[in-house]
């Protein structure tokens, strides 16, 4: 399979008469994006700002972020399944603005799920969304079912964010790219007798799907992820759309839609591909609320591992705390049945930081990467401007927030865990844990 | 400039050694000893005073001498407490633990000491303060206060505090995050630690699983009406005067007792001195916690051959799993080579 990404370096984003990307600057027709996000009549008011990295602005609640993207050839749309007719993800060429993002707030509503993103301060290189100019939506739905529910689907929000980033893409389907990278992998047992010499590595995704009702978790071409066992997946297919993210576990282990489409794990072990590693692919596995459900996954995805002939894998768990039973059962399955086995996670250590890190321990599990600390307490100071409305982590439920978190004069006492995608389980983050 | 107060035991003092390791706490103003070497190694931080107590004063009295400490302590000004260095000295090691546990969960004030990775002051007492991690003996001195004297500096100065493994002394228990000293990304240092695993090449994991410990099941014994039983049990119960002087929590010893000739442990004779229970019950009748008397009546009926001549004990409140390893070793061995073929090992 063989995707060529054609990449157009953005530097900067204004407002203008017309959506194009000229000389690193990419402009946005407002009153045209805002009739795009409008399409959907559950959407109630609607409007869209600019933030840049040092920016004294904080967002909150941030559902999602995307990236501009559009496919010239080969595909439907950017997220098949879901936004775009279903076809196959990751073949023939997709065009990018890189290096930049679209982030979704909700105008006054926020829940367990959503977090908060500072443009400045202390706290902005917890996330790679305050190193980058962003386009935001902030909107308001009618969506009352879950309006005072603390744990919500945001769909038409999540779905407006999709239909902009590919408006906006849409800009530079004829233009010539910057800079295009390929992405190659043959198929498993057609591959060159060098790469074959190399040990064979799968990496498998955990993405969180463990909201038994439909509509919160992680979509893979628009499937529920709950709804389905772990199944072999070629890494172009996921860095070009096939999965979108979901709305349902603490922000800062999320993995967003834009982290999907760009992932450094995936990055890196196809740079490794036919240097230090043959690359099979990726098993795409679930996190599951039932012990039975954890063990047959785990054991589902040991036995594909092992019959692709990996030697190597690399498991990534998006959440933490239950789920951890699903990660260390499947890096112990993985293990026993010969695979040399990494793991990525964050972790849970209470407030005193004395807390068992992850909810399952194994000492099979001797090779973990730690990308962040969900129980960290963080202290952030006022902000003058705040987009969409600061008060819902105190109020709708958030995962880091909590009634009295926000004090009178906008600063925020608050846990990680509602920091969005801080922990950037994807393989961005820079954090790791310690013991002190 | 930050004040401090420096304990050290019955030797360091310039007490005495051995001799003199009852030697009921006394307080300096003038600073005795390794103190001056702590004091002036310190631009930012100022010892004022000495604290001498004798190992076993401090390990047999141990309620007193805490207390002793603690209130001569509410009468001084003091942001930082030291301890040691201990090397690998136990009983000086578990004596800095015991005041530094007091001082930290009374005043608050952050508790530096240091030992050797051999001292059982370590397992005991690593969660509750700052153990940097010392030499065997007195000749690191000079090695071990710095350590200590630099982090109370640190300290004192208001700088960022390190990971346990950057700064040198014992993890806490405390996991926090950080960012990577080097600004490698997760993905990276994932794909990286795979190479390493996968070409058989050393890797540090970011969370370090302990191994558990498996002991294997001993086969049935095949006739308990012949077989010799032994009861070994952590309910603390001991003769009167407690011979062996086990400690009352955090148990660093085990005794054994002789009881041929004995139907049940009279009371008065016998007592727990187990600190994490209500005693009143078990003293009443010593039995509840050792039950010699129902073993008899096994005896007796001929249900067992016999009940073996020794009970072992110790104390499970607070004991480290290491200690607790290591006496079922060594009672394990003792058995062994008397023809125990069975145990119960009573719980409390």
């Amino acid at each position: 399979m063989k995707l060529e990404m054609g990449k157009f370096y953005v530097k900067d984003i204004v407002f203008g008469d017309e959506t194009k990307f000229e000389d690193g600057v990419l402009t946005v027709d407002k009153a045209n994006a805002l009739e795009v996000v409008r399409e959907d009549e559950h959407i109630t008011s609607a409007d869209l700002f600019i933030v840049r990295p040092g920016d004294k602005v904080r967002l909150c609640p941030v559902k999602d972020a995307f990236e501009f993207r559009c496919k010239v050839e080969g595909g439907k749309g950017i997220f098949p399944g879901v936004t775009s007719p279903l076809a196959k993800a990751g073949t023939g060429k997709t065009h990018v603005l890189s290096g930049c993002s679209l982030l979704v707030v909700g105008e006054h509503w926020g829940g367990f799920q959503d977090g908060l993103l500072d443009m400045s301060g202390k706290y902005q290189n917890q996330c790679i969304f305050g190193m980058m100019p962003n386009l935001v939506l902030v909107a308001d739905t009618d969506e009352e079912f879950e309006r005072y529910e603390q744990q919500k689907k945001n769909h038409a929000l999540r779905w407006a964010g999709m239909r902009l980033a590919e408006h906006i893409g849409l800009c530079v389907k004829e233009n010539t790219p910057d800079e295009e990278e390929v992405f190659e992998l043959p198929p498993v047992n057609r591959r060159s007798a060098e790469v074959q010499k190399l040990p064979s590595v799968v990496y498998v995704l955990q993405p969180q799907t463990q909201m038994e009702q439909l509509g919160y978790n992680t979509l893979i071409y628009g499937w529920d992820g709950n709804r389905m066992l772990p199944t072999f997946m070629h890494p172009n297919e996921i860095i070009d759309g096939a999965v979108v993210s979901g709305s349902f576990m603490p922000v800062s282990s999320k993995i967003s839609t834009y982290e999907w489409c760009n992932h450094p794990t995936i990055h890196r072990l196809m740079k490794e591909h036919g240097k230090t590693i043959n690359f099979l692919g990726v098993i795409m596995s679930n996190l599951n609320p039932k012990m039975e459900e954890k063990e047959r996954c785990a054991k589902m995805v040991a036995q594909m591992a092992v019959n692709l002939g990996a030697d190597g894998a690399i498991v990534c768990e998006e959440g933490y705390g239950n789920p951890d039973v699903d990660y260390i059962q499947t890096i112990v399955e993985l293990e026993e049945a010969g695979v040399k086995t990494v793991g990525i996670s964050d972790e849970c250590t209470g407030r005193d930081g004395a807390s068992q890190p992850l909810v399952a321990l194994d000492e099979k599990a001797d090779a973990l990467v730690h990308t962040g600390n969900v129980s960290e307490l963080y202290h952030l100071d006022p902000m003058p401007v705040v987009l969409g409305e600061l008060e819902a982590l105190a109020r709708d439920g958030n995962s880091g927030g909590w009634e009295g978190c926000i004090a009178e004069d906008g600063s925020v006492e608050m846990e990680n865990n509602g920091y969005f995608c801080s922990n950037h389980i994807s393989g961005f983050s820079k954090k790791t844990c310690a013991d002190f | 400039m930050k004040k401090a107060i420096h304990y050290i035991n019955q030797f360091f003092g310039q007490v005495g050694g051995e001799d003199a390791a009852d030697y009921k706490p006394t307080f300096h103003d003038k600073l005795v000893g390794c103190s001056n070497m702590l004091n002036q190694i310190m631009p930012d931080v100022e010892v004022t005073h000495t604290i001498i107590c004798g190992d076993n004063y401090i390990a047999s009295h141990t309620d007193e001498a805490v207390a002793e400490i603690i209130e001569w302590l509410k009468n001084q000004e003091f942001d930082i407490f030291f301890a040691g260095p201990a090397f690998m000295a136990g009983r000086y090691g578990v004596g800095c633990g015991t005041i530094g546990k007091a001082v930290k969960e009374t005043f608050g004030v952050p508790v530096i000491t240091s030992m050797n990775e051999e001292n059982p002051g370590v397992e005991m007492f690593q969660k509750e303060m700052y153990i940097f991690k010392g030499g065997r003996k007195a000749t690191f001195m000079k090695d071990d206060l710095g350590k200590m004297a630099a982090f109370a500096q640190k300290i004192a100065k208001g700088e960022e505090l390190l990971p346990a493994a950057v700064e040198g002394y014992f993890p806490r228990g405390i996991r926090k995050e950080i960012f990577h000293p080097e600004g490698i990304p997760a993905a990276d240092r994932a794909v990286d630690m795979l190479i390493k695993k996968l070409e058989g090449r050393p890797f540090q994991t970011e969370l370090v699983i302990p191994k558990r410990e498996k002991v294997p099941v001993a086969p049935p014994i095949k006739d308990l009406s012949k077989a010799t039983i032994a009861l070994v049990g952590s309910s603390g119960v001991v003769p009167s005067h407690n011979p062996d002087k086990i400690q009352t929590a955090s148990a660093t010893k085990w005794g054994k007792y002789d009881i041929s000739g004995l139907d049940r442990l009279p009371k008065g004779e016998y007592k727990t001195i187990h600190a994490g229970y209500d005693p009143e019950a078990i003293c009443e009748v010593p039995d509840r916690g050792m039950p010699v008397d129902a073993m008899r009546a096994y005896e007796k009926e001929g249900k067992i051959g016999k009940l073996h001549e020794y009970y072992y004990v110790t104390v499970g409140t607070g004991t480290t799993q290491a200690y607790a390893a290591k006496f079922g070793r060594e009672i394990a061995a003792e058995l062994k080579e008397a023809g125990v073929d069975g145990v119960l090992l009573v719980a409390t």
